[in-house]
């Protein structure tokens, strides 16, 4: 009934022609419930570094849409108001126009951030970042308290085939993230679940080690790990893709074995080989860089194999994907 | 409440507010995320007589406030869009501009043609500023003498529908090129397209897009857009009696005011519908809070009311 409440404020349909909406293009509260996806307020409950240049940021998000693993959201990345906004006290009589100076001095990022969901507990949205740039800059500068606006859930999840009794997730880097989500999925559909993690050196790994090198994240979403580093100072050292050989050779059943991987496009292509080369199905989640996340730009096009007489087309990994089957990506 | 509806080319609009061509695909994208019904056109992507798969990835990258792209044209072409997109069209119970895109003068006529007893279609933008592939229009938006004769063959070839002809910021004189449109028949003006850009890996030494350059957007060229269409107002669109489609950099209700002021009827939003669809929202609230304290009953008091 949570419809009836935020309504009045939304920015869809209903609304009085009459009341000005002081919301600027950031912070458009939505109608809620009855949306399957949407623009949705958001605020950050906690903004915390797991490791070097990774963070977790919680956010509590009223009445956002079922989600599953797999997806994202494009994320706001700059305060929430345009300071450009008429407002009546900025005209005075006595005075020169008071100007805000908002749209000159304007350098926070324009387009939203995407990036994947590591996890949901009610209306509370978990996202691990790693800072990159302007954007994910400003995302680690906020507070708790902050409010941002969240669009989304966007893509398509990672399947998850019933005929399936053991996965590997194979994550790189802040390809982790959505392993983590993936593993509650899997852990709650029965499936034996191994989570190979890898970074390029321990400062960089996003997860919490027990005494037995275990990541406590995995563990408790009921998932075996493996670490990796490539300078041996976490875990084992070397490439994500020898644990991965090894798990796929002991494997009884092949087919029943599914492997879901992301992170760099080089190590999700040499999974998928492995993979596909032991008769096991491999799902990969892949990244572009993109405007809108809707389908609408057409910027996020990956190369997926077809039946054509040049044998691919182009997909659009927001809409399409991001999750595809190793198998249809056409590699460079 | 005030009046928001305006006249474009005879055609009756419930408010200013469109859709730029290439920011809003065909139809049904947005559809979860803002009711459509808010805007008073629908502007398609473009579209060609044969389908375009465009550029190679990447196609798209953030700049200070704004972005380049370099989409390159992809559309379904004109059989698909006839078959699948013209019945998702007719369901937004809204007019439809369709922009049509080719690389030579029989290209457009045939895409003008096809759609000229399409209900639903109630005008044709003429493409021919874009940026982004070699001969997609832009030599025709270049050079005034090509654009009055593509401009001329198209209209006699729109049947019921209106001519819309988009101009490129490209040009050394965006009004001689405007005249050059109106000369050739074309009912209203809409600018300005994408300007051309580039943004440079230092690391690798190279443009980040795979096309090299790409047509800049959003916000940072918004003063740009402004300028531009106050001169083609007053140069040309005013003393032909011919509207005017402002856009580029529209994010708010106070940007979409400036256009009205410096002379534009209608005004299309394009790279803020990639941020928030439902933008259009607070930008339709915010023009009708502005009529409503400035004491006007119809937003027709304030087109072109720059002093």
């Amino acid at each position: 009934m949570m419809l009836l409440l935020c309504c009045h404020f939304c920015g869809a349909g209903f609304q009085p022609a009459l009341f000005f909406c002081a919301a600027m293009l950031y912070n458009v509260p939505m109608c809620t419930t009855d949306k399957t996806r949407g623009v949705f307020a958001a605020t950050v409950l906690e903004n915390r570094p797991l490791c070097d240049e990774h963070y977790l940021i919680r956010l509590q998000t009223p009445g956002f849409p079922a989600t599953e693993a797999g997806q994202f959201v494009q994320l706001q990345c700059r305060p929430n108001a345009i300071p450009d906004a008429i407002r009546v006290v900025d005209w005075t009589d006595d005075a020169p126009p008071k100007l805000t100076g908002g749209e000159i001095a304007d350098g926070e990022p324009l387009l939203r951030r995407p990036l994947s969901l590591a996890g949901r507990d009610g209306d509370i949205l978990d996202i691990i970042y790693r800072v990159v740039g302007r954007g994910t800059g400003w995302l680690q500068r906020a507070a708790a308290g902050t409010e941002l606006t969240i669009l989304g859930p966007l893509g398509a999840p990672f399947p998850i085939p019933d005929t399936i009794s053991q996965a590997i997730l194979v994550g790189g880097g802040v390809g982790i993230p959505p392993m983590l989500y993936l593993a509650k999925a899997l852990n709650a559909a029965g499936v034996q679940t191994t989570a190979i993690c890898g970074a390029r050196t321990a400062g960089l790994m996003p997860l919490a080690t027990d005494d037995s090198g275990q990541s406590v994240e995995f563990s408790a979403r009921g998932a075996h790990s493996i670490l990796c580093t490539d300078d041996g100072t976490l875990g084992r050292g070397g490439l994500v893709t020898e644990p991965l050989a090894e798990l796929l050779a002991a494997a009884d059943d092949p087919a029943a074995v599914a492997v879901y991987s992301c992170g760099p496009e080089i190590m999700m292509k040499y999974v998928g080989l492995a993979t596909t080369d032991a008769g096991a199905q491999c799902f990969l989640s892949l990244e572009r860089s993109m405007a809108c996340g809707m389908g609408t730009c057409q910027g996020c096009i990956v190369k997926i194999k077809d039946d054509s007489e040049r044998g691919w087309n182009y997909k659009l990994c927001c809409s399409d994907g991001p999750v595809f089957p190793a198998e249809s990506i056409l590699w460079e | 409440m005030p009046d928001l509806s305006v006249n474009i080319a005879g055609i009756e609009l419930a408010n200013p507010l469109m859709t730029a061509s290439g920011t809003c695909g065909y139809a049904n994208e947005y559809a979860d995320f803002v009711d459509l019904r808010t805007l008073g056109a629908f502007v398609t992507k473009s579209i060609s007589v044969a389908p375009r798969e465009g550029n190679p990835y990447p196609r798209v990258v953030e700049t200070r406030s704004g972005m380049l792209n370099a989409i390159g044209l992809a559309n379904v072409g004109l059989e698909r869009f006839l078959d699948e997109k013209i019945p998702l069209l007719e369901e937004l119970n809204l007019p439809v501009f369709v922009n049509i895109a080719g690389t030579n003068i029989d290209d457009y006529v045939q895409v003008t043609e096809a759609l000229a007893n399409v209900d639903v279609v109630k005008a044709l933008e003429l493409n021919i500023s874009c940026p982004n592939v070699k001969a997609g229009g832009i030599q025709f938006g270049t050079d005034p003498a090509s654009a009055t004769e593509i401009t001329r063959a198209v209209k006699a070839a729109c049947g019921k529908n209106k001519l819309i002809v988009k101009l490129s910021p490209n040009v050394t004189d965006i009004t001689a090129i405007a005249a050059a449109a109106v000369e050739g028949g074309a009912d209203a003006l809409s600018l300005i397209n994408t300007l051309t850009a580039m943004v440079v890996d230092v690391e690798t030494r190279k443009p980040v897009l795979a096309n090299r350059t790409g047509g800049l957007s959003g916000p940072a060229i918004k003063p740009v857009a402004v300028h531009m269409v106050h001169r083609v107002y007053t140069q040309v669109a005013k003393p032909a009696g011919i509207p005017i489609i402002g856009m580029g950099g529209i994010q708010t209700g106070r940007d979409a005011l400036e256009f009205l002021l410096a002379g534009a009827t209608g005004l299309a939003i394009g790279t803020a519908l990639f941020v928030d669809p439902a933008c259009i929202v607070e930008i339709r609230d915010t023009i009708n809070e502005y009529l409503t304290r400035h004491g006007c009953t119809s937003i027709n008091e304030i087109i072109g009311a720059l002093e």
